[in-house]
């Protein structure tokens, strides 16, 4: 393997980077603030959200909730009951993390041919074209909540007016005898399980002081159980139940930290804990629950830093500790927060004084001594800077600061990540196979109805679950031809990887490697020697005439591989190969940015030690070859794609943590009918701009190139949209998808193609297990389930298209927010299966259709290492793979 | 103490920075400083906001709270819990959080054996007949060492706007100073301890005549601590019901202690293993700037030094060394590691602990790595 993100995707397939959940960045991203939740009415999917969204600002509303103007439609001003979705988020409640469900983005209904049903009706009779029935099991509980269950919604306000929140619950809940032991408040809004008697209660008390206060109990809403604001609720209740478990919430999901798995060898400890939500899924409420795994580190920040420093150089020390420690998430010894690291300042030190909220100013130093009895005995060691994600009032970011020695490192640095070791003796404990994951699951359903405080509140709330996880019917479909010029022929299914079968077949278009270059140090001749050699051996079958490369040797130095580069490059070379002594970035970074943007020729980069194994020598040079063809704009093999005229696109999007936090957006879309040949582009998002502008000009240029090499332009396209947080639907499917439209319009009057919009997530915790002879195992690539687990507002799907070695498979779903293109569902799901075969640095399925895992290489590659926008005369080629 | 007290001018409206409850806690704190009680229990705990602030004193071993109303007492009782921290780096003191739901005027053996019961702002909550039984209780039944109890001054009240009769609508009386020192004068009397007064909240210039605020007691118990066998002899039920209780991870317990072991035994070999290879590697090729290439090219190095040379340390037995693809770290040399050596104490522990977590040499007196799998690739 080569390339940057070898080590990465080492052993992995590619889209499979997050085989580990919920582990350190994997957390962060998770925790990222939810932009605009919004609360719609099914009916229209593209009006503005209905509540301000100022965080708590809803709650602070003395009068009833504004609607949207789209709905407000004839009811008279003043108060009224409503039921429906006309919701308000549950603020102070639900805390930053609202929104994180996408709830309230509703988009199934604007698309005409599946309001109707989205699911792809299967005749067991008809065999073949619909794909085989497997029984599957799933990690969703059912909740099942008394009949006509609902929740009440009522307005609580205070006569004076009175600010403190705390007060205002503390008065309030002196009246329990009116409102019940049952009930949840954030200061404004109060939920109870049971009506009370009147639509407006009045009651009276008095403060502290002595003064008369009119509290007015008003109903405002009666929440059916299916409301956003019903779903956020049950979350919040959960959420309670797990802390009631005494399980330790870490960033969003929690712990036990009673049975730790310690990895000494690395100072590893990981949580086994769980990561649940409950979700309306199509037919009834469920709760997903599944295994999650902290990894904790026994060392402090300084600890670590001092480590550092003794395995660095002096000069390179600063620079050493921010590329380690920038973006990781740590954990404070004092208190449960966890912060993410945006920045080290190496000007200030714990004895340096902030000024407390009453206006005095304190030292950290003292503050930690005063406030937590925490010593710190390093008075010199830096401090760390996290960007508070709560937006305040003003919408300037907060900085938090941080005392190294006070924290703990949590997660894995990149460069632990790209431990072989250290991957392995985690995955022992965190990969699960399907009978264990089960089982772990299950353990909390366990504890659950164990536990007698539990299943108190749970009756309070008239809430319980079933105890079995759900069953249901899914399908598999057929495993794709794999066409490789004129030769046809099936893989396993079982392992979804035709690397043997293709091997020896020659390639639909091989690109000759006449004039190219292979650049090393003295040291490595030998193996540049064994390359050249094996290259010679593999080659002829794959159809790649070869000629003999230039040979040049060069100083272990990156300035002088650039020379050579720069002296020896001339308009005919085919592509430059360097052998690299070590995976020291900054070689490979310079090495790539001269060739990518500067002299735009097709480059590929080997490991020296890559090369030096003589067992899988000929297999490497077999494997660098074929990545080398496609970067050279070759095509490896197809499959059958019945579709005409469309174009693919797929969109990833790195996000740069450390310099500029930049973010990037990879941009692919297929030129030609079997989609073999990919326009690649990218944006990159300035400072101040929507990536969306940038994503414009790169659909723009795709149909303009898609043009010129098919003479029409495309009568439908299908975006595959990956790398949206969280909490972030809503702005795609608001800007994004009206922003694609507009940019088609440009195209003229007559120009009026179907526009398909995917949103591909691979983070889900959503897990499928298929019933084999009385035992739980993987369900096979090619599983489609669109029953059941799927979401009633939108029309999504999910696909297992990956095999995995160990643990559980992780599904990919698939959520089709816009679509004009009147494709069966059926349709739809069988291309998406079929584009997952079509990523040419893996002979097998993947986890994503191929343009996404394209994108995702683009952008990682201009994200790490190039920094800017790479030559457009490199645009039709594979040259990042 | 008296620059956390920072009034202004007298308009009229009196504000206390810090605020007068901070104020309060933060007497029991420096009095927690001052003695360093062991055990220490919070009566009218509340929401245990002082436990809170308490369990980061680390004299304190036990901490209890009791309170009449339970809902208030489990509104915030996790963040009693033990911290992922603490879990990840447990300490040597041991800590136990518990939480009762009970009355002050109900003895219950759980309340025994402490050293410092504080009642702030508590007695003024008492209807009289729990009054009367509060000091039975506390100090003849519980009998502290230390015992603190602060009520309002009712003095001080002209000045604070809005108040008519009580601060509180849940005060069945607020006392003056002289009420309130006789009250504590006769208890301190019947139950042999000393009161001395103070208080929080000083009174705006022009009108110290009024006192503190907040009126606080602090007694001291002039009997030497009562034997265990005395305590026993006081029979009584358990009336409390617990409502939380959280024991933190400490090296006292075992299990804590083999991890913490066990964990630094490891790494300080792997660092002694490391500068041993990288020491190997100076010696036999010049130094080069790059930590992976280091690793490929150690294999060789390794080898050069031959079986003898390795047999020659091995008789020293007090030295790392490596022998072909293992090397050998003796537990001696981690041993006296400092932080190993405060854990363990003895050698002997050392060895018992590690016992089975740890892959030793065949005679158990080395760790051992072998290095082989750890230059493997896939």
């Amino acid at each position: 393997m080569t390339g940057r993100a070898r080590a990465r995707a080492r052993g992995r397939r590619p889209g499979q980077e997050t085989a580990i959940p919920s582990v350190g960045a994997a957390a962060v991203k998770q925790t990222l603030p939810s932009q605009l939740p919004s609360h719609q009415q099914p009916q229209q999917p593209y009006v503005r959200p209905s509540v301000s969204e100022e965080p708590g600002s809803c709650g602070r509303q003395s009068g009833p909730q504004s609607v949207p103007q789209g709905q407000k439609g004839g009811r008279p001003e003043g108060l009224q009951i409503s039921s429906g979705f006309q919701d308000l988020s549950v603020a102070e409640w639900g805390g930053r993390r609202r929104g994180f469900h996408d709830l309230g983005v509703t988009t199934r209904q604007a698309i005409e041919h599946v309001r109707e049903s989205k699911t792809h009706i299967c005749l067991p009779l008809i065999l073949g074209s619909s794909g085989d029935m497997i029984k599957l099991t799933a990690n969703y509980f059912l909740l099942t909540s008394r009949p006509q269950w609902a929740l009440y919604q009522y307005h609580v306000g205070y006569s004076p007016e009175m600010e403190a929140r705390r007060l205002r619950s503390a008065l309030l809940f002196r009246h329990e005898e009116i409102i019940g032991k049952t009930h949840a408040f954030d200061g404004s809004i109060l939920l109870l399980p049971k009506k009370l008697g009147n639509k407006v209660t009045e009651v009276f008390t008095r403060t502290r002081n002595g003064d008369g206060v009119k509290i007015t109990i008003t109903l405002t809403n009666e929440l059916p159980p299916t409301s956003p604001t019903c779903l956020q609720f049950y979350n919040i209740i959960f959420r309670r139940l797990l802390k009631m478990l005494n399980l330790q919430q870490i960033g969003r999901n929690y712990y036990n930290p009673s049975d730790p798995i310690s990895i000494p060898n690395h100072r590893l400890m990981i949580w086994p804990g769980f990561t649940s939500s409950i979700l309306q899924s199509e037919e009834s409420i469920m709760l997903c629950v599944d295994v999650s795994h902290k990894v904790l580190r026994s060392e402090t920040v300084l600890d670590f830093m001092y480590r550092l420093y003794n395995q660095v150089e002096e000069q390179r020390f600063r620079d050493a500790c921010a590329k380690e420690l920038i973006g990781l998430v740590v954990l404070t010894k004092y208190n449960n927060r966890t912060y993410r690291v945006d920045d080290i300042d190496w000007d200030a030190n714990p004895q340096c004084t902030f000024r407390k909220a009453d206006g005095s100013e304190i030292s950290y130093v003292d503050y930690y001594k005063k406030q937590y009895n925490q010593e710190i005995t390093d008075l010199n060691q830096p401090v760390l800077i996290s960007q508070s994600r709560r937006k305040t009032g003003t919408m300037m970011p907060v900085s938090v600061v941080l005392i190294p020695e006070l924290c703990f490192l949590t997660g894995l640095t990149e460069k632990m990540r790209n431990d072989f070791n250290v991957m392995k003796d985690l995955a022992i404990h965190t990969r699960l196979p399907p009978e264990q994951r089960q089982r772990e699951i299950g353990r909390l359903i366990g504890y659950i109805q164990k536990d007698d405080n539990v299943q108190k509140e749970l009756r309070d709330w008239g809430l319980s679950f079933d105890s079995n996880l759900l069953s249901f019917t899914g399908r598999v479909v057929r495993g794709e031809k794999i066409f490789q010029s004129g030769n046809v022929f099936d893989y396993n299914p079982q392992f979804a990887d035709w690397s043997k079968e293709s091997r020896g077949v020659p390639l639909i278009c091989a690109k000759p490697l006449d004039n190219w270059l292979l650049i090393y140090t003295r040291r490595n001749y030998d193996v540049a020697n064994t390359l050249l050699q094996n290259l010679f051996k593999v080659t002829p079958s794959m159809g790649i005439r070869m000629n003999k490369a230039t040979m040049i040797e060069v100083e272990d130095r990156t300035e002088a591989y650039l020379r050579a580069l720069q002296r020896s490059i001339t308009p005919d070379t085919n592509i430059a190969v360097c052998i690299l002594s070590s995976s020291r970035k900054d070689k490979y970074d310079a090495i790539k940015k001269y060739l990518c943007t500067d002299c735009p020729i097709p480059s590929q980069c080997v490991i020296a030690r890559t090369l030096s194994k003589p067992q899988t020598a000929v297999s490497v040079a077999a494997k660098i070859a074929l990545q080398m063809n496609c970067k050279m704009g070759g095509e490896l093999w197809s499959v059958e794609i019945p579709l005409k005229q469309v174009m693919i696109v797929g969109i990833d999007c790195y996000h740069d943590t450390v310099s500029g936090k930049r973010s990037i957006a990879g941009f692919v879309a297929s030129l030609n009918q079997t989609m073999t040949r990919w326009f690649s582009r990218c944006a990159v998002q300035s400072r101040g701009q929507e990536l969306v502008d940038g994503l414009k000009v790169c659909l723009q240029t795709a149909l303009r190139d898609w043009f010129k090499w098919n003479k029409y332009l495309p009568s439908r396209i299908i975006v595959y949209r990956d790398g949206v947080g969280d909490g972030q639907l809503h702005t795609l499917v608001n800007y994004e998808v009206p922003q694609f439209l507009d940019c088609l319009k440009s195209f003229g009057k007559d120009y009026n193609p179907r526009l398909t919009v995917i949103v591909v997530k691979k983070r889900v915790s959503t897990r499928f297990f298929a019933h084999s002879g009385g035992a739980l195992k993987n369900p096979p690539p090619g599983t489609v389930v669109d029953v059941e687990v799927t979401r009633p507002e939108w029309y999504d799907f999910f696909i297992v298209s990956q095999a995995v070695r160990s643990g559980s498979v992780s599904p990919t779903h698939y959520n089709v927010v816009y679509d004009t293109s009147k494709l069966k569902p059926d349709h739809l799901q069988r291309l998406t299966y079929k584009l997952c075969h079509m990523y040419y640095n893996w002979s097998g399925v993947i986890r994503v259709p191929a343009p996404c895992q394209y994108a995702h290489k683009l952008a990682f590659l201009v994200g790490q290492s190039i920094h800017k926008e790479p030559n457009l005369l490199l645009s039709d080629r594979l040259y990042y793979l | 103490m008296d620059e956390n007290f920072q009034e202004e001018q007298f308009t009229g409206i009196i504000k206390f920075t810090p605020p007068l409850y901070k104020q309060r806690y933060q007497f029991i704190k420096d009095l927690v400083g001052k003695y360093k009680p062991k055990k220490v229990a919070d009566l009218g705990c509340a929401d245990g906001t002082l436990l809170w602030m308490l369990k980061f004193c680390s004299c304190i071993e036990v901490l209890a709270g009791l309170d009449i109303c339970a809902s208030v007492m489990k509104e915030k009782m996790h963040r009693l819990s033990p911290l992922p921290g603490d879990y990840l780096q447990p300490t040597e003191r041991s800590l136990t959080v518990t939480l009762h739901h009970g009355s002050v005027a109900h003895k219950d053996p759980c309340m025994l054996g402490f050293d410092l019961v504080t009642c702030i702002e508590l007695i003024e909550h008492l209807e009289e007949f729990e009054l009367k039984k509060f000091p039975e209780v506390v100090f003849g039944f519980m009998a502290p060492s230390i015992v603190v109890i602060s009520t309002p001054n009712c003095e001080f009240n002209p000045l604070l706007p809005g108040v008519t009769l009580f601060r509180h609508p849940d005060h069945k009386f607020e006392w003056n100073r002289a009420q309130f020192q006789s009250w504590a004068l006769e208890t301190a009397r019947r139950y042999d301890y000393s009161v001395e007064f103070t208080g929080v909240g000083h009174p705006p210039i022009g009108m110290e005549n009024v006192g503190f605020c907040t009126q606080i007691g602090v007694f001291v118990r002039k009997y030497p601590q009562t034997s265990e066998s005395a305590q026993t002899e006081k029979p009584t039920e358990a009336v409390y019901k617990t409502v939380f209780k959280a024991v933190y991870p400490s090296l006292k317990d075992e299990k804590y202690l083999q991890n913490a072991v066990v964990s630094e035994v490891i790494f300080t070999a792997q660092i002694i293993k490391q500068s041993l290879l990288d020491h190997l590697m100076s010696e036999h090729e010049e130094y080069e700037d790059d930590p992976t290439e280091r690793k490929s090219k150690f294999q060789p190095s390794v080898s050069c030094l031959s079986e003898d040379l390795g047999k020659l340390v091995v008789e020293k037995s007090m030295e790392p060394f490596v022998n072909g693809n293992v090397a050998y770290i003796p537990l001696t040399t981690i041993f006296y590691f400092p932080k190993v050596n405060r854990l363990c104490g003895t050698f002997e522990k050392l060895c018992k602990l590690i016992a089975g977590k740890v892959t030793l040499s065949s005679d158990g007196s080395a760790v051992i790595f072998n290095s082989e799998h750890e230059n493997e690739e896939n």
